[in-house]
C-alpha cells in the first residue's frame, strides 16, 4: 500500500489558490447583479384549467406544419419547465421550430386538498380530459403523446387504456422494469412500508423528494457541484444558467399522498407494469394493447432511470412499430444539453412525420 | 509531504473562512450599504449551498494536507428521509455539511419542530451506538414495558410506546450511520492504495479523484442488500415514531378544541369523492344532452344526427371555455 498517493507541487497549488480567489472575487460582483431567474421562456397560453392543472399551448415563430398536436405529459415530480428551461435550451422551442404543434400538461402544486388524488384521478381523469380538449380543439380522434419519466409511465398506462385516443406514442427516459439491479431508488424503496409512510406524512413534501434524489450521489450533488460553481462565477451567463437549473431542481411540487402510495407500491415495489398486472382504478393495464407506433428515447448515462429499466419496453408493448433511440447523456442532459437540442427534437419530429 | 503545502492549506482555509464571512456580510440585508445592489436577486438558498460546498471542500483540503481523516462525506449523518442527528427526527434536524436540510432548509425545519415526542429521551445521557446507551436502552425498554394504571392510563401507554419507538429508531439510525462510515473508510483505503501520478496534479484534481472514489464506494454500498434492509428499517422506524407523535398531538388538539389532522384528512377524502362524483355526473349529463339532441334530430328528420360519442368532447370544450376564463396564474409569460 502506498502511504502518500498524492503528488502536489506547492507552487502550482499556490497559483491554483490565487486563481480560485480571483474567481470568487469576480463571482461576488456577478452574483450581486444576477436578475430574477425565470423558467419557461416560450410564449404560451392556457387552453384548459382544472383544479391545480393547466394545459398550455405553445406558440412558435411560424405556424405548425404537423396536423396532429403533440401533447407532452411530464412527471409529477419537479415542474415541467425542464422542457423549456431557457431560450437556447428548450426542447419545446425546438419542437415548434420543427413544425410540431406542442401542448404541455402542467400538473401544478398539489396541496392538502389533493391528498387523496389517485393515479386514476390523474390518468383517467386529468390526463384524459386534456386529451379530449385537444381532440375537440383540432377536430381529430387521436393525439400524439410524449411522456417524460413518470409522465412516460402515465402515457403508457393511458395509451393502453385509451388506445383510440393516441395516434403515436413517444416516451423519454421512461422506466418499465423497475427492478433492474442498477436502479438505486427502486432498491431503496423496496422494503419500505409505503402504507405506513403515506399514512404518516400524507402528501410527500418536495423537499423530501429532493433530498432523496440528492442522496443518490451525495458528495457530487451536495458539495462538488458547488465547488465547481466557483469556476464559472466570473461568467454571468453561466451563473444564470446554473441558477436556472438550481431553481428547477428545487422548485418542486409535493406529491399527492394516494398517487404516491400507488406508484411506489405498484410500480417501484411490485413492478406490476412489467408483469402486466398494474391497475389504474379497476382496470388492468395491458401494455400489449399499445399497438400504435412507439418511439422510446432513453439516456445512456441516466442514474435515475437506467437504460436497462427502459429498454424492456420493446418486449412488453404490443406495437410492431417500435423504435428505440439511445442518447449519450444523463436524465437531465437529454433535455438541456447542446447535443440534445440538436438531436432529440429533430429525431422526434422526423419519426412523427413518417407516421 | 512537505510543510509548505500545509502552510498554504492553512492560509487557504483562513482565507476561505474570511471570504465566506465577507460574503455573508455582503448578503446580509442589515449590513448591506444603500445602493449596493439588490440581494433579492441572489437566492439565499444558493448562497447557503455554495458556502456549504466550499466549506466541505476546504475541510477536505485541510484533512488531506494534515493527514488526518476528513469528516465523513455525509456530514453528521444522512438518514433516508432527511438530515438527522442523534435523537432528532430526520425531518426536523439540520446539520453541518449537508446543504439541503442543513442550510437552506433550516427555517423550514425549525418551523415544523413539534412540541414534544422527539429529541433525546429523558434520562438518556449516552450517544446511540455506545455500550452505555445500549445498557440504558435495555433498562428503559424494560421499564417502558410495565403496565400503566389509573385515570391517565391511556396517555401513559402512549408515552411509553413513543419512547420505545424512539429507542428503536435510535438503533436503526446507528446501523445506518455505521454503513455510511464504512463507505468513507473504503474510499479512503482505496485512495491511499493508489500510486501517485508521475506529474504533479492540481488540488482540484485530487479532490475530484476523492469524490469519485467516495461516490463509487457509496454506490456499491447503496445497492447492497444490507443497505436496502437498513434503509427501509430506518424509514419504517421513523414513520412509526411519527405516527405515535401525531397520536399525541391529536389528543392535545382535541383538548384544545382544535381540528385534528385525522379530521382534516377525513374531510379531504370526502371532498375528493365528491369531486369524482361531480365529474361523473357532468359526463352523464353531457351524454344525456347528446342523446336528447340525437332524438330531437331524428324526430325532426332534419338530417343525420350527431353520434353520441361526440357529446363528452363538447362538454369538455364547454368546461374548458369556462375554466380558461379564470385569471391566469403567475408563471404565464
Amino acid at each position: 500500500m502506498t502511504s502518500n498517493p498524492f503528488h502536489i507541487d506547492p507552487q502550482r497549488a499556490q497559483a491554483e489558490v490565487d486563481a480560485f480567489r480571483r474567481k470568487l472575487e469576480a463571482g461576488l460582483e456577478t452574483l450581486k447583479h444576477v436578475g430574477p431567474i425565470e423558467l419557461g421562456t416560450t410564449p404560451r397560453e392556457a387552453v384548459y384549467r382544472e383544479d391545480k392543472l393547466t394545459l398550455w399551448h405553445f406558440k412558435g415563430e411560424k405556424p405548425p406544419t404537423a396536423k396532429t398536436p403533440l401533447l407532452i405529459c411530464y412527471a409529477l415530480v419537479n415542474t415541467p419547465w425542464m422542457v423549456d428551461l431557457q431560450e437556447d435550451r428548450s426542447m419545446v422551442r425546438n419542437l415548434l421550430a420543427q413544425g410540431e404543434d406542442v401542448y404541455l400538461i402542467d400538473w401544478g402544486y398539489p396541496d392538502g386538498a389533493d391528498r387523496w388524488l389517485t393515479l386514476e384521478d390523474y390518468i383517467d381523469g386529468y390526463m384524459d380530459r386534456c386529451v379530449d380538449v385537444l381532440r375537440k380543439r383540432h377536430g381529430i380522434d387521436a393525439v400524439n403523446l410524449l411522456g417524460i419519466c413518470q409522465g412516460g409511465v402515465f402515457s403508457l398506462c393511458y395509451t393502453a387504456l385509451h388506445a383510440e385516443k393516441v395516434r403515436n406514442l413517444v416516451t423519454m427516459v421512461t422506466p418499465v422494469d423497475f427492478h433492474t439491479p442498477d436502479n438505486m431508488l427502486s432498491h431503496w424503496v423496496r422494503n419500505v412500508d409505503i402504507d405506513l409512510f403515506v399514512d404518516a406524512i400524507g402528501n410527500v413534501p418536495a423537499d423530501l423528494m429532493n433530498f432523496a434524489y440528492l442522496t443518490l450521489k451525495p458528495v457530487r450533488l451536495n458539495q462538488q457541484k458547488y465547488v465547481g460553481l466557483v469556476d464559472i462565477l466570473d461568467n454571468p451567463k453561466e451563473v444564470e444558467n446554473f441558477l436556472r437549473m438550481e431553481k428547477w431542481i428545487f422548485d418542486s411540487p409535493d406529491q399527492a399522498g394516494e398517487a404516491f402510495r400507488e406508484f411506489a407500491r405498484d410500480f417501484f415495489q411490485k413492478n406490476l407494469l412489467m408483469k402486466g398486472e398494474a391497475r389504474i382504478g379497476a382496470r388492468q393495464v395491458d401494455l400489449k394493447k399499445i399497438t400504435q407506433p412507439v418511439l422510446n428515447i432513453y439516456a445512456e448515462q441516466d442514474h435515475l432511470v437506467p437504460p436497462a429499466a427502459s429498454t424492456p419496453m420493446k418486449r412488453v408493448v404490443g406495437s410492431k412499430d417500435y423504435t428505440a433511440l439511445a442518447f449519450q447523456g444523463g436524465h437531465i442532459g437529454i433535455y438541456v444539453s447542446g447535443r440534445a437540442q440538436k438531436q432529440v427534437p429533430p429525431a422526434i419530429h422526423a419519426w412523427l412525420e413518417k407516421r | 509531504m512537505s510543510d509548505k503545502p500545509n502552510d498554504f492549506i492553512d492560509q487557504y482555509q483562513a482565507w476561505v473562512r474570511e471570504g465566506l464571512q465577507t460574503w455573508s456580510r455582503q448578503f446580509d440585508p442589515k449590513a448591506a450599504s444603500p445602493g449596493a445592489g439588490s440581494s433579492e436577486a441572489v437566492p439565499g438558498d444558493i448562497m447557503g449551498r455554495l458556502f456549504a460546498g466550499l466549506a466541505g471542500y476546504g475541510d477536505w483540503m485541510r484533512s488531506m494536507a494534515s493527514g488526518e481523516s476528513p469528516a465523513a462525506p455525509f456530514g453528521a449523518g444522512m438518514p433516508p428521509c432527511g438530515q438527522g442527528g442523534v435523537g432528532m427526527p430526520p425531518f426536523m434536524q439540520g446539520g453541518v455539511g449537508m446543504p439541503p436540510y442543513g442550510q437552506g432548509g433550516a427555517e423550514f425545519l425549525s418551523m415544523g419542530m413539534p412540541p414534544f415526542g422527539y429529541g433525546p429521551p429523558p434520562g438518556a445521557t449516552a450517544q446511540p451506538g455506545s455500550e452505555s446507551f445500549d445498557e440504558w436502552a435495555r433498562v428503559a425498554n424494560e421499564t417502558l414495558s410495565m403496565p400503566a394504571f389509573g385515570l391517565n392510563r391511556e396517555q401513559q401507554e402512549e408515552q411509553q410506546a413513543l419512547l420505545r419507538a424512539w429507542i428503536d429508531y435510535a438503533g436503526h439510525y446507528q446501523r445506518y450511520q455505521t454503513l455510511l462510515q464504512g463507505v468513507y473508510e473504503r474510499a479512503g483505503e482505496t485512495l491511499r492504495g493508489q500510486t501517485p501520478p508521475g506529474d504533479a496534479e492540481s488540488m482540484r484534481s485530487v479532490y475530484d479523484r476523492w469524490v469519485t472514489l467516495v461516490e463509487e464506494s457509496y454506490a456499491q454500498a447503496a445497492l447492497s442488500a444490507e443497505f436496502r434492509e437498513v434503509y427501509a428499517s430506518l424509514v419504517n422506524a421513523q414513520m412509526r415514531l411519527k405516527v405515535l407523535q401525531q397520536s399525541q398531538l391529536e389528543r392535545v388538539s382535541v383538548q384544545a378544541g382544535m381540528p385534528t389532522r385525522k379530521e382534516v384528512d377525513s374531510l379531504g377524502e370526502r371532498l375528493q369523492a365528491v369531486r369524482r362524483e361531480l365529474r361523473q355526473m357532468h359526463g352523464l349529463a353531457a351524454e344525456v344532452e347528446a342523446l336528447k339532441a340525437e332524438v330531437a334530430a331524428l324526430r325532426a328528420g332534419t338530417g343525420k344526427p350527431k353520434p353520441a360519442k361526440a357529446a363528452p368532447a363538447a362538454a369538455v370544450k364547454k368546461a374548458a371555455a369556462k375554466s380558461v376564463k379564470r385569471p391566469p396564474r403567475g408563471k404565464s409569460p
